[in-house]
């Protein structure tokens, strides 16, 4: 049975800070303080998903996610760390991290990385057309219906449009969408999101006029199921 | 009992000399010349046996040729012409000559005046008797008669003794010489090494105690201390520097950061003293967040550069295809920078490729794109060109709008610098500044010159075969 969301951070005012945060998102999580315990409770429970600190007391974050992959348990895991360096980055999804988290961060885009991660769909189910509400994109010929009218859009706006389609109903950060649309593990700093999704938007509702992608104000975007 | 001045002078000595053994100056200095005795030793050993055993072969071949021609003698005309022959030889008076005697079976001398028992037969040194000097040492060679009498004929082998001493002499001469200049040259080259040495040392004690302003002494010779000296004034004004700069940073930091989290403070007074409405309030509150992003940009790029700066991620360096790069940036680009009322164009050559990290050149690219279209007015011209040039790769974002004036463009890579020009425009000071980080991990030039008119930003990478 699931039982909610491992937390394992050995800073209390952090794990206090998710647990918050996650209880108002109406997710249940246990804490762990040390390595150890993280991986103790990780091998005899289920979890939807682990937060995972890069540094904990003991057996370090990295070092745990190891032991936990060896054992063929593939509870997604994100991971937290103070360093934002690129080796550290690459180090902890060699290790089998699904998604890497610097602090200090957001709530909002913790939450919005917790949710994907959650209701990833496996890879095994090769997906090759998304539906959502009168938008649907077919993945093999890269052609996007809206209101069964034909749309063309960019190569990289495509890849925008299928990210939001394949989270519809859920909030992607920007950052999100940096690292998986333009593949930038960093923050540049431009408005390039923002352009290429207002013109994304724009060619979405020249077809149909109400709106499929919301704007989340201060956290990113959200594909609409109902338009 | 030893009076105390004795033995602290005694104590003094002690440490004199130990501090001498411990000394590597001293040690080199006196081992060289310990080098130097040993050569001479073996120089002295060589000359002697060499000179010793040629003056033995003169000795011995006088010996054999007086024997052989005395044997002859008697072959040819009997004892009683030998007996003449030796007592003829005897009674000459000439330098250096040769003692004889003839013994016959019974050891009896027959012939010749030299006082020895009977030898045995070939060569032997012997001892004899000299009425003036004694009892003396000689090289002889005792040869049989056919009428069973033995020749003996003798050299003295004083002479050769005395060429002996002498070398031996003239060499303890030497060695004692080759000595005392060594200890002499080895104290005053190991003195003045030490204190070149301890002057340097001395420096940078008053260093590490805090006067950053002290320099290592020169000399006017140019010598290695000089070299070695300057090398270290070198070390010592770039961390200087480096200082200076931490400083200016810190302080450029503080004064930077002051601006946002007063914006960020009067904000957060203003949703807490205005009407009491939740959807003002919670405006508010929004804006309060994004301020505070800023400044967590602004935190995230200083860290990025000193990451950048670190030289670290040289480690993950992979092969760059910067003609595919570009070309994707551009694209990229042109909806953000065509919304924004201003023309952007690119040329770019195939297969250029270089050694690097994708997301940093593709960081330095955005930068300077970012930064062509943030500080030109409405409808300028923005262009990226990538080219070959003499097997660098050759990347240039220009624009067509007021430019830099040339006194400033060594300023605006350093970090927090903002032209009274920009101070409008959007940004923190950090954008060239990280293109400059980025350039030199990559061991790239970073050259910023004039559009004419506008300004043109270049970068020269090292190419790879693509």
């Amino acid at each position: 049975m699931l039982t909610g969301i491992l937390v394992a951070e050995d800073d209390a005012e952090t794990a206090e800070f998710i647990s918050v945060g996650l209880d108002a998102l109406g997710q249940r999580s246990v804490r762990a303080a040390t390595g150890e315990d993280a991986l103790c409770l990780a091998m005899t429970e289920q979890f939807n998903v682990i937060v995972l600190d890069r540094m904990l007391p003991g057996l370090d974050g990295v070092s745990v996610l190891r032991r936990l992959r060896a054992a063929k348990i593939q509870t997604p895991v994100l991971l937290l760390t103070a360093l934002g360096r690129i080796e550290d980055r690459v180090e902890g999804l060699e290790a089998g991290a699904d998604d890497y988290l610097v602090k200090p961060f957001a709530l909002s885009e913790l939450a919005a990385r917790l949710n994907a991660l959650m209701r990833r769909v496996p890879e095994a189910h090769a997906v090759t057309r998304i539906e959502v509400g009168t938008t649907s994109i077919d993945l093999l010929k890269r052609q996007v219906y809206r209101c069964s009218r034909p749309i063309t859009l960019q190569p990289r706006e495509f890849r925008l449009l299928e990210e939001l389609m394949r989270n519809a109903g859920r909030v992607i950060t920007r950052t999100m969408l940096l690292e998986r649309v333009w593949d930038f593990h960093f923050d540049p700093q431009t408005n390039i999101v923002e352009t290429h999704m207002s013109r994304l938007r724009a060619k979405l509702n020249e077809v149909c006029a109400n709106d499929a992608i919301e704007t989340v104000r201060g956290v990113g975007y959200r594909m609409r199921r109902d338009a | 009992m030893m009076p105390l001045r004795r033995c602290v002078e005694l104590a003094t000595e002690c440490a004199v000399m130990r501090s001498r053994r411990d000394s590597a100056a001293y040690r080199i200095a006196f081992t060289y010349s310990a080098a130097f005795a040993l050569a001479t030793i073996a120089l002295g050993s060589f000359v002697y046996f060499t000179a010793n055993a040629a003056f033995m072969r003169q000795l011995d071949a006088r010996i054999e040729a007086e024997s052989n021609e005395l044997v002859a003698d008697y072959r040819a005309e009997g004892p009683g012409e030998l007996r003449e022959t030796i007592a003829t030889r005897e009674g000459g008076n000439v330098k250096n000559r040769l003692g004889y005697a003839v013994f016959d079976l019974h050891g009896n001398r027959v012939a010749g005046v030299l006082v020895t028992p009977r030898p045995e037969v070939g060569w032997q040194r012997i001892s004899f008797f000299d009425a003036r000097e004694g009892v003396e040492r000689a090289r002889a060679l005792a040869v049989d008669l056919s009428d069973g009498t033995r020749l003996v004929v003798a050299a003295d082998s004083e002479a050769l003794e005395h060429i002996d001493r002498t070398i031996l002499a003239l060499f303890a001469v030497a060695l004692f010489v080759v000595i005392a200049l060594g200890v002499v040259g080895a104290l005053i080259l190991g003195g003045y090494l030490r204190a070149k040495i301890g002057r340097i040392g001395a420096t940078a004690e008053a260093i590490i105690s805090g006067d950053l302003l002290q320099r290592m002494p020169i000399g006017t010779r140019n010598d290695e201390f000089d070299q070695l000296s300057r090398t270290l004034n070198r070390m010592l004004d770039q961390i200087a520097a480096l200082l200076d700069n931490l400083r200016q940073v810190s302080s450029d930091l503080a004064h930077d950061l002051r601006t946002p989290l007063a914006r960020l403070r009067n904000q957060l007074d203003r949703a807490l003293s205005g009407p009491e409405d939740a959807r003002a309030q919670r405006a508010a509150l929004q804006s309060a967040i994004e301020r505070s992003d800023e400044v967590l940009a602004l935190f995230a790029a200083i860290l990025r550069i000193s990451e950048i700066e670190g030289g670290g991620v040289r480690r993950s360096f992979a092969r760059v295809d910067l003609t595919a790069l570009v070309t994707e940036l551009c694209e990229m680009y042109v909806p953000a920078i065509d919304d924004n009322g201003r023309q952007f164009s690119w040329t770019v050559q195939p297969n250029i490729a270089i050694e690097g990290d994708r997301e940093l050149v593709a960081q330095a690219i955005i930068n300077l794109v970012n930064n062509a279209q943030v500080h030109t007015p409405r409808h300028s011209a923005v262009h990226v060109q990538l080219t070959e040039e003499d097997r660098n790769a050759r990347l240039a974002v220009s624009d067509n709008g007021p430019g830099v004036p040339a006194k400033d463009r060594e300023r605006i890579v350093k970090r927090f610098t903002r032209l009274e020009s920009s101070r409008s425009t959007p940004g923190h000071g950090l954008g060239l500044n990280m293109v400059a980080a980025i350039a030199s991990v990559h061991r790239a030039r970073l050259l910023i010159g004039d559009n004419a008119p506008g300004l043109i930003v270049t970068l020269i990478f090292p190419r790879v075969d693509a």
